[in-house]
């Protein structure tokens, strides 16, 4: 299955070792990611509620730009699924505004036209591949990798338009992490957000303790590490537990990887090939741990 | 007794005030803020359990000029827990855009935008983030998109909006 390849921005831009990850092992999975040169930015999904007109034709364009090249898009972020999808929803379902859209894309030279779906990886992985299949090429089981699953937002609500999961008790990524041969743990507050936004717009002290009380929450648990879908997530609870066990004090670490790297993992690939020592929060335990398993 | 000549249903009532709506309807029971999934920003530290989050978007004297707006990431959570179907999200992003078109959208907000339409990403290219794609083989990043999104800011208004001059 081929799928035009959307990249997003924070992850090429800060956290391109992911990208790398993503390439290959949903290349191993008989996902062929074709790149567009000319897509931009989704929308981010906050910024542009200031304008909501300019972020739904930026969106279009996006859109329009896959279905030139006749594929569906696969994404890597939860907010570039949010603003792609529920943009394709609306535009779909709305006649008049797809026109008044098209009136302004025409001078760019590209059309919406409806014909396309947009979907995250891990819809990819769960619809189209099949949580069965992943299991079923697991060449290095994960067995006692205990994981603390954070799903994110985006991609759960609103989820009419999403369509990934139950937004107040999601569990696909939990099974996604179990066929991995890995045991998710169940901890408190897990549908709760990351707080991409108090770190960005509040103060830092209540941003810091979301974290803090998400982690120790994660780390009450027993978890040896923890899973994120979506690169705000991603810098939220890497860098951001770096800020916040200095303030808070955390006597302990909770690396964050992403799904992609766990899964390459369990296909097969070592620690040193899913770039781990990109991340900020390095754990020794975890990390001989997953030398093991993978050796 | 008074016979009123103009009776307006609820339904029309509701129309005309659209998003707005929300902050008349809310009984401020908290439920949106206080369960214990629902609101990140209720992490806060200037929000309690009688002054919640949503509650100090809703009952703002000037809601589009209060700073607090941007901690909402649109997560929906208030919509699906909220026992009176008030939406509360549908009036945040409301009063953002009307905080846009008065000028007191936040700066961060106001830059991210203008990085958007000039460069097709939301966060800065740097010869950093180009130096670590080249050691992982990684193909550079362009700004392809940059000179359509520029018509399409032009087309769509918001180059006016944002005080750019025509060409």
């Amino acid at each position: 299955m081929r799928f035009a390849f959307f990249k997003g921005c924070f992850i090429p831009v800060r956290f391109p070792h992911i990208e790398l990850v993503a390439s290959k092992v949903l290349g191993d999975l008989g996902v062929e990611l074709q790149p567009i040169e000319g897509f931009s930015c989704c929308p981010e999904p906050v910024g542009f509620l200031t304008d909501r007109f300019t972020g739904l034709t930026i969106s279009a364009r996006n859109i329009a730009l896959a279905e030139e090249e006749g594929r569906d898009i696969i994404t890597l972020c939860n907010g570039c699924t949010y603003s792609l999808r529920q943009a394709n929803l609306r535009l779909k379902k709305n006649p008049e505004l797809r026109e008044k859209v098209n009136e302004v894309l025409a001078e760019t030279g590209h059309e919406f036209k409806g014909s396309i779906e947009v979907k995250h990886f891990a819809q990819v992985l769960k619809e189209d591949i099949g949580i069965e299949k992943i299991e079923a090429l697991v060449r290095k089981p994960l067995s006692g990798v205990r994981v603390a699953c954070h799903t994110g937002c985006h991609i759960l609500s609103p989820p009419e338009a999403m369509g990934f999961d139950d937004p107040l008790d999601p569990v696909v990524l939990e099974r996604m992490v179990s066929a991995l041969g890995a045991e998710p743990v169940d901890y408190e507050l897990k549908t709760l957000c990351c707080g991409w936004t108090l770190t960005n717009f509040g103060d830092k002290e209540s941003a810091n303790r979301l974290v803090g009380t998400k982690l120790n929450l994660m780390h009450g648990a027993a978890a040896d590490c923890m899973t994120v879908i979506c690169p705000q997530c991603f810098y939220q609870f890497d860098t951001g537990q770096m800020l916040a066990a200095r303030e808070l004090k955390l006597d302990y670490k909770l690396p964050v990887l992403f799904y992609l790297q766990l899964l390459a993992l369990a296909m097969g690939y070592n620690v040193d090939e899913i770039q781990l020592s990109m991340h900020r929060v390095k754990d020794r335990t975890l990390e001989e741990k997953l030398r093991r398993l993978t050796a | 007794m008074i016979e009123l000549v103009l009776r307006t249903d609820y339904v029309s009532t509701d129309e005309a005030k659209g998003p707005r709506r929300a902050a008349e309807i809310c009984l401020q029971c908290g439920v949106c803020c206080v369960v214990k999934h629902s609101c990140h920003a209720q992490y806060g530290l200037q929000f309690t359990p009688n002054h919640t989050y949503v509650y100090d978007c809703l009952g703002a004297e000037e809601p589009a000029e209060n700073p607090n707006l941007w901690l909402c990431v649109s997560c929906h959570k208030c919509e699906e827990v909220c026992p009176y179907e008030v939406s509360p999200i549908r009036f945040i992003e409301a009063m953002k855009a009307e905080a846009f078109r008065n000028g007191s959208v936040h700066q961060v907000i106001l830059d991210e935008v203008n990085q958007i339409v000039t460069t097709g990403y939301a966060f800065p290219l740097t010869s950093a983030s180009e130096r670590q794609r080249a050691n992982l083989g990684l193909s550079p990043l362009g700004s392809q998109a940059a000179a359509e999104l520029a018509v399409i800011a032009r087309r769509s208004g918001l180059a006016d909006k944002r005080g750019e001059e025509k060409p």
